[in-house]
């Protein structure tokens, strides 16, 4: 067992670290104010491989491990305070270039993923649904086969990266009497007849990451579109969600460690009553709770990007990380803002935005209660 | 006498079809299939279901179950299941 990076994977944090401040910073209490994208962030992460990590070099990629793509993920949340960018790019990575790479097709890995990865094209998936949320399956979205083409019709909503996206993996159904067996993935791109793009969804917090509906409106795509095969969609989406809930909150390790810094600068040079607040106890057991939280965070998400290093499937384990890092996140936020006291509750010190932003974890990618619920069902309950 | 992998092959179902038993049928009240029964369309595997399956092959037969073959054909029955154990075994 080794807790440590290599001295390869120490050096790229720290590379990382350095694009993240350096490039990665502009106005964005004004951008989360008016929900903008910064979509220039996302031509120079394209350029400093972000994207392409964990892609095969032949595709453009950077054959990352999954450990060292957590390790860079972690070092961007540190350097990078725009969340929602941030999630707009798990979104990319985790729910198109992965099921990409995993169940796509030679053509169309090759016709797709070079355009993902070199910052041309945004990716996205569609899942979510009016009616159906944490019970993904009940999907109401049809497939109907005619020939050599399927005909999707129906609606979608809370979709990611939605305005900016050029390829969206579209789940629908293409046999509803084999109910969750019948859900299958399509790569539909932006453009295609009856794609429809709907209203802009305004969010709590990730504001600069676009959310909106999308409808679905005889859209015809030919056959070769499918991910996969028909009903390969379950597996299709376990797997992106494995992936999502690996890394998607590596992020927020670096926010929380990021916030504790902040604190601890902030708790040595308050004074009150005579001395830093950091010498009352009432604070440093705060910091102390905090730093714990991060650890016990790491040692989570890190096992699971572990394990997949290895080439073995987490779902259990990304389950645990995602549910204990989005719970935690959030209360290191509140933890932040009430050492800050009255400053910390003001938009100027940016810890409002973390919390908004932060929330959002508990629900995103399978709800804390779904990811109980996973964590329970390996143990047949 | 017996081939090596007939010998190995009815404890490979035996432990796959018990493993499926305890773990998914069982809780969902369905006390018997057959070993060609398609177990995604009865109700036993679901979508998590199919991962605790990977799960027990990995950890119980030591093999590596790839993520393209996560799918209706290898892992509908006890019996599709048992070939993509025998098949990787034998590998």
């Amino acid at each position: 067992m080794d807790f440590s990076w290599s001295e390869e994977q120490a050096a790229f944090r720290k590379e990382v670290i350095r694009f993240a401040k350096q490039e990665l910073q502009d106005d964005l209490e004004r951008r989360d104010r008016e929900e903008e994208f910064p979509r220039e962030f996302w031509q120079k992460c394209a350029q400093f491989g972000i994207q392409g990590l964990v892609a095969p070099p032949e595709y453009g990629g950077g054959g990352a491990d999954t450990l060292t793509t957590v390790c860079a993920l972690e070092a961007l949340g540190y350097g990078c305070k725009d969340n929602g960018f941030l999630f707009s790019l798990n979104a990319h990575m985790w729910t198109t270039e992965i099921p990409l790479l995993a169940f796509g097709t030679e053509e169309q890995k090759r016709k797709y993923l070079p355009k993902l990865i070199n910052g041309e094209w945004i990716g996205l998936h569609c899942m979510t649904e009016p009616m159906s949320g944490s019970d993904a399956y009940s999907l109401r979205t049809r497939a109907e086969r005619k020939g050599d083409r399927y005909v999707l019709n129906g609606t979608k909503t809370f979709i990611t990266n939605t305005i900016h996206g050029d390829l969206f993996i579209v789940f629908a159904n293409v046999d509803p009497a084999k109910g969750a067996n019948g859900v299958t993935g399509f790569l539909v791109e932006k453009g295609t007849p009856g794609l429809v793009v709907g209203k802009k969804l305004h969010k709590m917090g990730l504001r600069t990451s676009p959310m909106s509906e999308v409808a679905l409106v005889d859209c015809e795509v030919p056959a070769e579109s499918i991910l996969g095969k028909e009903g390969s969609g379950q597996a299709i989406f376990t797997h992106s969600m494995e992936w999502e809930r690996t890394c998607i909150l590596a992020s927020h390790l670096g926010m929380q460690q990021r916030l504790i810094e902040t604190c601890v600068k902030y708790a040595r040079e308050r004074q009150q009553f005579g001395a830093p607040i950091g010498k009352y106890s009432a604070i440093a057991n705060k910091v102390a709770d905090m730093e714990v939280r991060l650890e016990t965070g790491r040692l989570l998400l890190y096992k699971a990007a572990w394990l997949k290093s290895q080439g073995r499937h987490a779902l259990r384990e990304a389950s645990m990380a995602k549910l204990y890092v989005s719970e935690t996140t959030v209360q290191t936020c509140l933890d932040a803002i009430q050492i800050h006291g009255g400053y910390g509750y003001m938009a100027e010190y940016e810890m409002e935005r973390d919390l908004r932003d932060a929330i959002s974890g508990k629900i995103y990618s399978g709800t804390s209660e779904i990811q109980k619920v996973i964590i329970a069902g390996f143990q047949g309950l | 006498m017996p081939t090596a992998k007939e010998s190995t092959e009815p404890a490979i179902k035996t432990q796959i079809r018990q493993f499926i038993q305890e773990n998914l049928a069982e809780v969902k009240g369905i006390s018997s299939f057959r070993d060609d029964e398609s177990l995604m369309e009865n109700g036993v595997i679901d979508s998590l279901g199919i991962f605790r399956v990977v799960s027990f092959l990995e950890e119980n037969f030591g093999v590596r179950v790839g993520d393209e073959e996560i799918n209706p054909e290898n892992l509908s029955s006890v019996d599709t299941i048992e070939k993509l154990v025998t098949a990787k075994l034998n590998k």
